[in-house]
């Protein structure tokens, strides 16, 4: 069974009297353990799409199901529980909380699990930035950390909650090549290591660096 | 199962409150700003309700100082004019007897005579007047709180000599002594000498309105001498009964009223006085006033706290604008909107409960402030923080957060997570 298994995905925006539609039925399978990509110009909707896969929206029409569960239909509260478990991202502009440290950063998604105490999810936190041989920044802040670093920590914190699978946006695109390289080489670890990676990306070059690429043109996957 | 449960909200809120305090921290300025009001209200709520129960504890004190706590009379009314009974046409009167009988009643701690004589002449060789001359019993005086200047005060041998001794009123002495020492001079009264052995003033009320003045334009004697020279028969005016503190007070009244009814042979020829419950009802009145005036302190604190909570919510609302992309990663990370509201709540909540706290400390402070006054005028006053008064304004503070914390808070948990992240 696939993980993620999407069927005719639409998106329809309303901007005023006008349909904007941003998915014209997307259909997308991903097993375990792959590394896909999703490429495509800009307004091609792969935002959109990695939006609902990782269950921040919810489609207009189809059905998706996540790690064998159809979530196309969940909204607010219920889609929230399945991104906490299901989903870890990782964003273009790393995103850390600034006034948090590293630790505190990637034991946050264990805080809205609930039921963890924060002894516990510190632990698993430093545990996890030892592993990806960040332990000499536990207990810094952000703006202490080079780019390539905000971006690996960011990693970590979406794989604290061990989910199903990594949604990546635009992992390089505010770094330099040096530091791409780097966090790259730390997405491959990460796939090696048995994780489910979906990268979104217009850069080919790290669209390579996935087994599979999918190509978007105008909400559709192009041939 | 449950009580691990209970163990891990109780820690989630400990979460939220670091989170909250960073925030705050982050923010001094804007922080202390916001509790201004906040601060204003519970230090005013504070510092109000000390002082008004400080005023109060005085106000009872004095009251309790002129007055004759678990005391009742039984006085001498003569003979009834409208009776129809034959019993109760024949008078009797209170006697020394009567007042022998009365101390050894169980329950009274101890008994008081007393006549008045009238209005006497008296005169020394500066001067002669006519003065109201009393009566009493030993410790009288002392009993009532009245303050004795100089000398001493009337004693029990003095009581049961019938002694021509006389404790004179302040007001007397220049007339009668000049700037003399009274105290073991002679006072001729209705023509007979007396020892002046004392001299008693007025006792001196700050907050309770009523005039003691006329107790230092008196003359007071021995009351047996005044029954054996100007009643006879043993007759005294009236009797002043104290209740000893382990017993019922109504009970103990109730058996000195009977046991002088039986010595009368039932005859109603007296009256019960009940002091001690005129006394309760100056309370009563006292404490009403009171109640009022803090009425009127608590609607002040509380419009003061509201006006700090309307600060409390604009900068709420402003920092709510500010963190939109904090709380859409949140959102990404898994927060629901509940997760989300308890976050802005917590911060409402903590930023209320620190203005409270420096309330309180002010509130504090402002008393001390006054107490310093109050000593740089020579004047005793000890103001304790009243402590369910700095309660209830902390809570109402926590209240006040909660209540303008809840609409900006809601407004962060509806927001969309999608829109939220794309503030970048």
């Amino acid at each position: 069974m696939p993980l993620i298994e999407a069927r005719g995905l639409t998106k329809v925006y309303r901007l005023g009297r006008v349909d904007v539609p941003a998915l014209r039925g997307i259909d997308l399978e991903v097993h375990e353990g792959e590394y896909v990509a999703i490429t495509g110009p800009s307004g091609s909707g792969k935002s959109t799409l990695m939006h609902i896969l990782g269950c921040l929206d919810s489609p207009t029409s189809g059905s998706y199901r996540l790690d064998g569960r159809d979530v196309s239909g969940l909204r607010g509260r219920a889609l929230a529980h399945v991104r906490n478990r299901k989903v870890g991202f990782v964003f273009q502009t790393f995103n850390l909380m600034p006034r948090m440290t590293t630790d505190e950063n990637v034991a946050l998604p264990l805080q809205y699990r609930g039921g963890i105490s924060r002894r516990a999810r510190l632990r698993r936190a430093r545990a996890l930035l030892e592993r990806l041989g960040l332990g000499e920044r536990i207990g810094h802040r952000p703006d202490e950390l080079s780019g390539g670093e905000l971006q690996r920590v960011a990693v970590a914190r979406a794989l604290i909650g061990e989910p199903a699978i990594l949604l990546i946006d635009e992992p390089t695109g505010n770094l330099d090549s040096k530091a791409g390289a780097e966090v790259l080489k730390t997405f491959r670890e990460v796939h090696d290591a048995g994780n489910t990676i979906v990268l979104v990306t217009h850069d080919p070059n790290v669209a390579a660096e996935a087994a599979r690429t999918i190509r978007l043109v105008d909400g559709e996957v192009a041939a | 199962m449950a009580e691990r449960r209970a163990w891990a909200a109780w820690s989630e809120w400990g979460d939220l409150a670091l989170d909250a305090l960073r925030e705050i921290r982050a923010h001094k300025l804007r922080s202390v700003l916001t509790l201004f009001g906040i601060v204003f209200g519970v230090a005013s709520v504070v510092s109000m309700t000390s002082l008004s129960s400080a005023l109060e504890d005085m106000a009872y004190d004095e009251l309790q100082r002129m007055g004759m706590p678990r005391t009742f009379r039984l006085v001498d009314r003569g003979p009834r004019s409208d009776v129809s009974r034959a019993e109760e046409l024949r008078h009797v009167g209170l006697s020394l007897g009567d007042i022998d009988a009365l101390t050894r009643l169980r329950g009274v701690a101890a008994t008081f005579g007393r006549n008045f004589a009238g209005r006497q002449l008296a005169s020394t060789e500066l001067d002669q007047r006519v003065i109201p001359i009393v009566g009493v019993d030993a410790a009288y005086l002392r009993f009532r709180n009245w303050p004795i200047v100089r000398g001493r005060e009337l004693a029990p041998l003095d009581i049961m000599n019938a002694s021509r001794v006389a404790v004179i009123g302040e007001e007397l002495v220049k007339p009668f002594f000049g700037s003399a020492e009274p105290i073991g001079r002679t006072i001729q009264l209705d023509g007979v000498r007396f020892r002046v052995i004392g001299v008693v003033a007025p006792i001196e009320l700050e907050l309770v309105p009523a005039d003691f003045s006329f107790l230092a334009r008196r003359i007071y004697v021995p009351y047996t001498y005044v029954t054996r020279y100007y009643r006879g028969r043993r007759r005294v005016d009236d009797v002043m009964l104290k209740v000893a503190d382990d017993f019922d007070f109504p009970k103990v009244m109730l058996a000195g009223a009977t046991l002088l009814r039986q010595r009368h042979r039932g005859s109603e020829d007296f009256e019960i006085e009940n002091e001690a419950a005129d006394l309760a009802s100056d309370l009563a009145m006292a404490d009403n006033v009171l109640a009022g005036w803090s009425i009127v302190l608590f609607t002040i604190a509380g419009v003061t706290l509201i006006v700090g909570g309307v600060g409390l919510f604009s900068v709420l609302l402003i920092s709510v604008r500010e963190r939109v992309r904090e709380i859409g990663i949140r959102m990404a990370l898994g927060a629901d909107g509940p997760d989300i509201r308890r976050l802005f709540l917590v911060e409402s909540m903590i930023l209320a409960l620190l203005g409270a706290v420096l309330g309180v400390a002010g509130g504090t402070g402002l008393v001390m402030v006054t107490e310093a006054i109050a000593a740089g005028f020579g004047r005793d006053f000890f103001v304790p923080v009243h402590l369910p008064g700095a309660v209830a304004a902390v809570l109402f503070a926590l209240v006040v957060g909660v209540v303008f914390g809840w609409y900006p808070a809601s407004r962060a948990a509806r927001l969309n997570p999608i829109e939220a992240i794309r503030e970048l």
